[in-house]
């Protein structure tokens, strides 16, 4: 499902973020990206969803070669991945409906379709009493499953997280936690960069270790 | 727990240009519901601007309007190498109405032209006494087009008229279209001038506007183009707010200074010593009307077009 293969990637001549990658998962995998802050966790993930290009090496998502895409090609490559963060990024002026929602309008699915979906998967996230709440009412954890809930709501292959829990107490790390195996299960493949220890003990998926850009030797294992 | 099928997509709502259309009208006007004070801004500032823009056009068109009623001045006149006789009189007008730029000839008689002096004289009619009409020679008046009446084409037409065979003198008021002649390109280079560095401002400030409302939402920019939004998708809503924005700005610039207009007409003999009514103070044309509407839409367009390019990576 993500293949990197010998992937470089440089900021300026200087700065070095990524130093020969290689990566891959297979389809319906779960794994996590682990590593000290400045490691290139989030800039791998950055590569994934062709928010950034490699200056070297080549990137492999379900079969299709990111770094040779068009620039119009890429909304369709991030129609199939979701993405989580730690800030969560939910639009502030709009009602807990309306910011799952965008993901479906951006497909164009209908007006009744969307309130279907989006009221089905806020359920499932416990969320559907705060259907018409806006984010700044909800605490942290709501907002992360807000945020789940866009990403997750148009059954994407990939989804992935930057830090999703950096922001949480235990209670609702562990909450999210299950959303991202529930996801797994349904068969969605999972990259999640974190460096929370417990939560990578807790789940005994794939660990794949990175610093100073590069994969630590005997540091990518299947736990 | 049930395992993901392949992407399910159901009956497109908005599928087909109306549909299409129909749906980013609608989400135009939920981000102004949304954003109500950033609109309002922005509608603010476009208003100020039209509203600069066209005052400064209402004065340039009245001050036009007086020059052009100035211009009517401008007359040239025909004396004859002896009087006429009126079938030889008819065959010179209709001659001298041949020649391009002529607008109307008109007969003076001896005596029109003597009464005319005389109305000129009132009061000191004395000097007039054992004074015949045949002192004065009879003449034709001709008033030019608009065209004509700078100093090269006078000098042109005049150079044409003393061809015309029977006329004797030609007069008209050299210095004095020599010198509007100069008024009115002064007043055009100036007015080009000031209009120029007028609009180049109000373009700068509004798309500046537009770029501080636009740079305020940059992350719903960025959460749609997370999501796969094309380009387009994520532009058309910004666009049709940016239309609807210049139109409403715009619009309320035109109400504004159609008020104030009417206002000044009605109140304005009360603190000044002219009465602008009178004086034919007018509104702009429709043409203009029109074109300050359009200018505004384009602003709006315009000012959303190029804000996006720099906010959208995708």
């Amino acid at each position: 499902m993500i293949q990197l293969h010998n992937v470089f990637l440089s900021y300026q001549k200087e700065v070095t973020a990524l130093h020969g990658i290689n990566l891959h998962v297979p389809r319906g995998e779960f794994v996590f990206l682990t590593g000290p802050s400045g490691a290139g966790k989030s800039t791998l993930l950055r590569l994934l969803y062709a928010a950034l290009t490699p200056t070297r090496g080549q990137v492999v998502i379900d079969g299709q070669n990111v770094t040779r895409m068009t620039r119009s090609q890429i909304p369709h490559l991030r129609r199939s991945i979701g993405v989580v963060f730690q800030d969560f990024k939910l639009l502030p002026n709009r009602t807990v409906l309306e910011n799952v929602a965008i993901t479906l309008e951006v497909l164009g699915w209908g007006k009744q379709d969307i309130n279907k979906k989006v009221f089905h998967i806020l359920k499932q996230m416990g969320l559907e009493h705060k259907i018409n709440a806006t984010p700044l009412r909800l605490s942290g954890g709501e907002q992360q499953r807000v945020a789940l809930a866009r990403a997750l709501v148009n059954d994407p292959k990939i989804l992935l997280a930057d830090e999703p829990t950096g922001n949480l107490d235990e209670e609702n790390k562990d909450l999210i936690l299950n959303i991202f195996k529930d996801a797994n299960i349904r068969g969605t493949t999972v990259v999640v960069a974190t460096h929370d220890r417990r939560l990578i003990e807790n789940s005994h998926k794939r660990v794949v270790a990175l610093d100073k850009g590069k994969i630590m030797e005997g540091h990518d294992v299947a736990q | 727990m049930s395992r993901n099928k392949p992407a399910k997509r159901p009956k497109l709502a908005n599928e087909g240009l109306v549909g299409r259309l129909r749906f980013f009208i609608d989400r135009a006007l939920l981000n102004i519901r949304q954003n109500v004070f950033v609109n309002l801004v922005t509608i603010g500032t476009i208003t100020l601007a039209i509203l600069i823009i066209s005052l400064f056009m209402l004065v340039f068109v009245n001050l036009e309007g007086v020059a052009n009623d100035w211009s009517k001045r401008v007359q040239v006149t025909a004396y004859f190498e002896q009087e006429l006789a009126p079938p030889e009189l008819a065959a010179l007008k209709s001659r001298i109405q041949a020649i391009p730029g002529t607008d109307r000839v008109t007969y003076v008689s001896k005596e029109e032209a003597f009464k005319r002096f005389r109305e000129r004289l009132k009061g000191q009619e004395l000097l007039l006494e054992g004074i015949t009409t045949d002192v004065l020679p009879s003449s034709v008046e001709i008033s030019l087009k608009g065209a004509s009446r700078n100093s090269d084409a006078i000098t042109a037409y005049v150079a044409r008229l003393k061809k015309v065979p029977g006329v004797a003198e030609v007069q008209h008021g050299e210095e004095w279209v020599r010198r509007y002649t100069t008024f009115m390109n002064f007043m055009r280079l100036t007015g080009l001038l000031l209009g120029g560095f007028l609009f180049l401002a109000v373009v700068f400030i509004v798309s500046n506007t537009i770029k501080l409302t636009i740079y305020s939402r940059k992350e719903e920019l960025e959460i749609l183009s997370l999501v796969g939004a094309t380009r387009f998708f994520i532009k058309a809503p910004f666009l049709i707010e940016g239309v609807l924005q210049g139109a409403a700005g715009a619009g309320l610039a035109l109400v504004i200074l159609t008020g104030c207009y009417y206002a000044f007409l009605h109140n304005a003999g009360n603190f000044l010593s002219f009465n602008p009514a009178a004086a034919g103070l007018a509104f702009l044309p429709p043409v203009y009307s029109a074109g300050l509407f359009a200018s505004g839409v384009l602003l709006g367009f315009i000012g959303s077009a190029t804000s996006l390019k720099r906010f959208i990576s995708v």
